[in-house]
């Protein structure tokens, strides 16, 4: 860049006549009202007078449930409204500037110099066609930080300092070469290539386990700290925000309900939606004992029910299996080994996804297995479920081995077994409506007249709490929260005796995830049901599980009750995963 | 990548041999006798209609006449025609001017249906994409041949800018309006295709992560909208090469070009079997490569794509 247009971005992005940065607040966003058009005339707001300041080096966190308008404030910020959204009033001051009423030109010279961004899913966010170097060294040249061999020089140290190692290898490489947690440090190295002076990082955590998320954030922390940049920091978790921010800004229905400093908001929370958040996010509600004892209440009545039901189900002559057994699901050396395409064609690499696996799930209670992304949880569900065949051992339900069973005893099984799976928005079949959705495996199996399996769905989507309303909707018209209940609707529309939960409450907002947490817990009470429940977080795990099996690289490092786990792990690995909890270090007022 | 353009080429073979096979099926259950149309309107002596037969391998049963023309093909031998030319020279006369016709046609429509869908795919709802929308809709729905006969009224014999038809010396300033003509319907789905792919392409996140960087709208399109949206318009390139050499058979009557499409036309009239199985089977090789070098491409453009 010729030293003339250097001078000219460097105007564009001078600060104000008369902005003091040592009294001045970097960002100061006024009343601001942002809307999204849908015709000529009408404006659907989504933003209704949000306020809320930045001074420089201050870490500011917005905390709000998803469509609370907190990602269109941010967004506002850098004028990247999606599609037809647009600032209808107000004022988004930046070093006393108002960047809603700023030239077009001015805005991109702002970008990444001056405000930087790291976006939310580092999936999605990095271009698949170029290599990650490419990428990065594209924002240092923009923004007239460096260029050619130098640029290239500053690509590998600013990855190096995102915490990438061998960073002159991984430069070179594309997006799909890398690990999620790889992506989110590039996009970070991105946001920050030009030393802007403030960076919104737009949840930029919430696509990653938690382990990798808490070292994610701890660097951000670090690096931000050490160059001073401001952080606007987007996310729905209020045990993250109060973890890492100082000041705090609750927004509901596009609205900032409470603001101020962290710690306070957690103890003395006044608006009622953030009294709500403080209860409920599992992050925090998992450090309570009340969550402990109610948990207990729940397994008592659960075993009982489930007792009875084995009673019942005893004498029915069809059924597969002893149902009088402890142990509902008995799994037995479990290991699974996939053949991997090698360098030279015709070779194969042998992986082990899941090694020597063992445990047991009684009936009425819940064993959850937790691990990071790769340790084989999902594919032990899979083999559980028996979509997947193992390598070697055993499953064994009420007692019969399921591979065993061929026709219409494995029917049958599956009618026993039923899954809930992560993405509401995928597990459901978007042409189909609620009712038919979950009608079909009662018609699947050939179960009532047309009569009786509608009644038979009215009822199950009041056990799920959904108003029966909903039934000639599609997924496409309901919420997450609402989208998972039907899912769990479907679960249990055969009756099942376990209910395999794979990552079922990872996609959602924390107090949704709380809600379903909660719908499962009564589930298992009033129907005894038996759940294997797979997550990576263990915060969720305290308020549904009983017993926990920690899994990494395929093998079962720990298994223990989960009061065990919680109050004296054995293994280092667990204690790392109960450290990346967020908000586990906070003092609560109550 | 190399072992697989190997395995590519050789899965090429069982392909030939099943075209070569279901045309030859093909013109063998044509009805009529292809010498009777040899000799027109005069009657045919016996002795020579069988020594004719014997020297085109007509006496022998369908496999064999298969098998035997398999035998010439490998040494490039493909038979006489009925005139007694062989056939390998009337193609290869043939098919430099369709190739050439062909690629002319593809590089146009490539071009102007890139640039247009582009520009219309950046300025959606405006009125250059509204316009471009309408005259897609028109030159799809309007037969081909319509197109061929007006622009040859207009631009041949009217304005007199261009020879109106090619004959036997053609050259490439000659076959520039039949090229635009064979690729305007091509043009049409270029243009659409592209500029759906770059609306598209527009409102993704890596996009406005491009954005929050500081790049500005010309960087922002080159490198992170253009090239995304091409990979779709690849694809379509590829296969249609294929459907314009076959489609030329109507360009080329229209405008009197001596390229294959007429060489197969007089032929199948004539019932000339080796010279209508050559021309297919040259065809279907070209068809074969073309979209080898489709899947070649992809691995260029998306680096997700890698062959071995």
């Amino acid at each position: 860049m010729s030293t003339r247009s250097e001078a000219r971005a460097a105007k564009k992005n001078a600060p104000a006549p008369g902005y003091d940065p040592a009294v001045d607040p970097l960002l100061e966003i006024k009343d601001l009202q942002v809307g999204f058009r849908t015709s000529k005339k009408d404006v659907v707001p989504a933003v209704r007078g949000a306020s809320l300041t930045v001074y420089p080096g201050q870490t500011v966190a917005i905390v709000g449930e998803s469509g609370s308008g907190k990602s269109t404030t941010a967004h506002a910020v850098i004028d990247l409204l999606p599609g037809r959204g647009e600032v209808t009033g107000g004022e988004i001051l930046f070093q006393g500037r108002d960047v809603s009423k700023a030239r077009k030109d001015d805005i991109v010279a702002m970008r990444g110099s001056s405000i930087g961004l790291v976006p939310q899913d580092p999936m999605s966010n990095l271009n698949p066609l170029w290599k990650v170097g490419f990428q990065i060294k594209e924002a240092l040249e923009a923004n007239g930080v460096a260029k050619g061999k130098e640029a290239d020089r500053r690509v590998v140290e600013l990855l190096e300092e995102a915490g990438l190692p061998d960073a002159e290898r991984r430069a070179q490489q594309y997006p799909h070469e890398f690990s999620g947690g790889m992506r989110q440090r590039a996009l970070i190295a991105m946001g920050l290539a030009a030393r802007p002076k403030l960076l919104i990082a737009d949840e930029p955590t919430s696509a990653l386990d938690v382990t990798v998320q808490k070292q994610i954030l701890d660097h951000l922390e670090m690096l931000t700290g050490e160059l001073g940049v401001a952080v606007l920091l987007i996310t729905h978790d209020l045990g993250l925000a109060a973890e890492r921010a100082d000041h705090l800004v609750v927004m509901y229905k596009g609205k900032v309900v409470e603001s101020g400093p962290a710690l306070d908001i957690l103890q003395h929370p006044e608006h009622p939606y953030t009294q709500r958040l403080v209860s409920k996010a599992p992050s925090l509600a998992s450090q309570r004992l009340s969550a402990r004892v109610e948990r207990e209440e729940v397994k008592a009545q659960a075993v009982q029910t489930a007792g009875e039901i084995a009673a019942e189900l005893e004498a029915e002559p069809e059924v597969v299996g002893d149902v009088t057994r402890d142990d509902v699901i008995t799994v037995q050396n479990l290991t699974k080994v996939f053949k991997l395409r090698g360098k030279r064609p015709g070779q194969k690499i042998d992986f082990t996804a899941v090694d020597d696996v063992s445990f047991s799930l009684r009936r009425g209670t819940t064993t959850a297995i937790v691990g990071e992304s790769g340790s084989g949880k999902s594919t032990v569900a899979r083999m559980v479920l028996d979509l997947l065949e193992p390598t070697s051992g055993t499953v064994l339900f009420d007692g019969v081995d399921v591979r065993t069973l061929k026709g219409k005893d494995q029917l049958r099984l599956r009618r026993q077994m039923q899954p809930v799976f992560q993405n509401p928005y995928a597990s459901l079949d978007p042409l189909y409506s609620v009712y038919q959705s979950i009608e079909e495996p009662l018609r699947t199996h050939g179960i009532g007249s047309k009569k009786e399996r509608e009644a038979r769905v009215r009822d199950l989507l009041d056990k799920v709490s959904l108003p029966t309303s909903v039934m000639p909707r599609f997924p496409s018209e309901l919420s997450g929260g609402q989208r998972q209940r039907v899912a769990i609707a479907r679960a249990l529309a055969l009756q099942p005796e376990v209910v395999i939960c794979d990552e079922a409450v990872s996609a959602l907002d924390v107090l949704v995830q709380a809600q379903i947490l909660e719908l499962l817990n009564e589930l298992q009470a009033e129907l005894g049901l038996s759940y294997l429940f797979i997550t990576h977080d263990l915060a969720v795990v305290r308020q549904i599980a009983d017993d926990v099996i920690v899994m990494e690289k395929g093998k079962a490092v720990e298994q223990a009750s989960v009061d065990e786990v919680f109050s004296n792990p054995t293994q280092a690995y667990t204690r790392k995963l109960l450290d990346a909890i967020p908000g586990g270090s906070i003092e609560l007022g109550r | 990548m190399w072992w697989y353009v190997g395995k590519r080429l050789l899965q090429t073979i069982p392909v030939i041999l099943g075209a070569t096979f279901i045309i030859y099926a093909l013109v063998f259950l044509r009805p009529g006798d292809p010498i009777a149309g040899l000799f027109g309107e005069k009657p045919v002596n016996e002795g020579v209609k069988e020594q004719i037969e014997a020297q085109y391998n007509l006496d022998k049963p369908f496999l064999v006449q298969w098998l035997l023309f398999l035998k010439g093909a490998v040494t490039l031998d493909f038979g006489n025609s009925y005139t007694g030319r062989p056939v390998i020279d009337l193609v290869s006369q043939a098919f430099p001017v369709t190739i050439t016709l062909a690629l002319m046609a593809l590089a146009i429509e490539m071009v102007l249906g890139i640039v247009a869908g582009t520009i219309a795919g950046l300025r959606r709802g405006g009125l250059f994409d509204s316009t471009m929308l309408v005259t897609s809709l028109i030159v799809i729905a309007v037969p081909i041949f319509v197109f061929g006969f007006v622009l040859q009224l207009i631009f041949g014999v009217k304005l007199g800018w261009v020879d109106p038809t090619v004959g036997g010396d053609w050259s490439v300033s000659k076959l520039i309006l039949p090229a635009f003509v064979l690729g305007l319907v091509s043009f049409a789905y270029v243009l659409r295709l592209t500029r759906t792919s770059v609306a598209e392409n527009l409102s993704t996140d890596h996009v406005r992560t491009a954005r929050a960087k500081g790049l500005t709208q010309r960087q922002v399109v080159k490198n992170h909208v253009l090239r995304n949206s091409l990979i779709p318009v690849v694809t379509f390139l590829g296969v249609d090469l294929g459907a314009l050499m076959a489609g030329a058979v109507v360009t080329e009557s229209i405008f009197n070009i001596p390229g294959v499409g007429n060489l197969a036309y007089n032929a199948i009239k004539r019932g000339e079997n080796p010279t209508v199985v050559s021309v297919v089977t040259i065809m279907v090789l070209v068809y074969v490569l073309a979209s080898l070098l489709v899947d070649l491409l992809y691995a260029w453009l998306d680096p997700r794509i890698r062959y071995a």
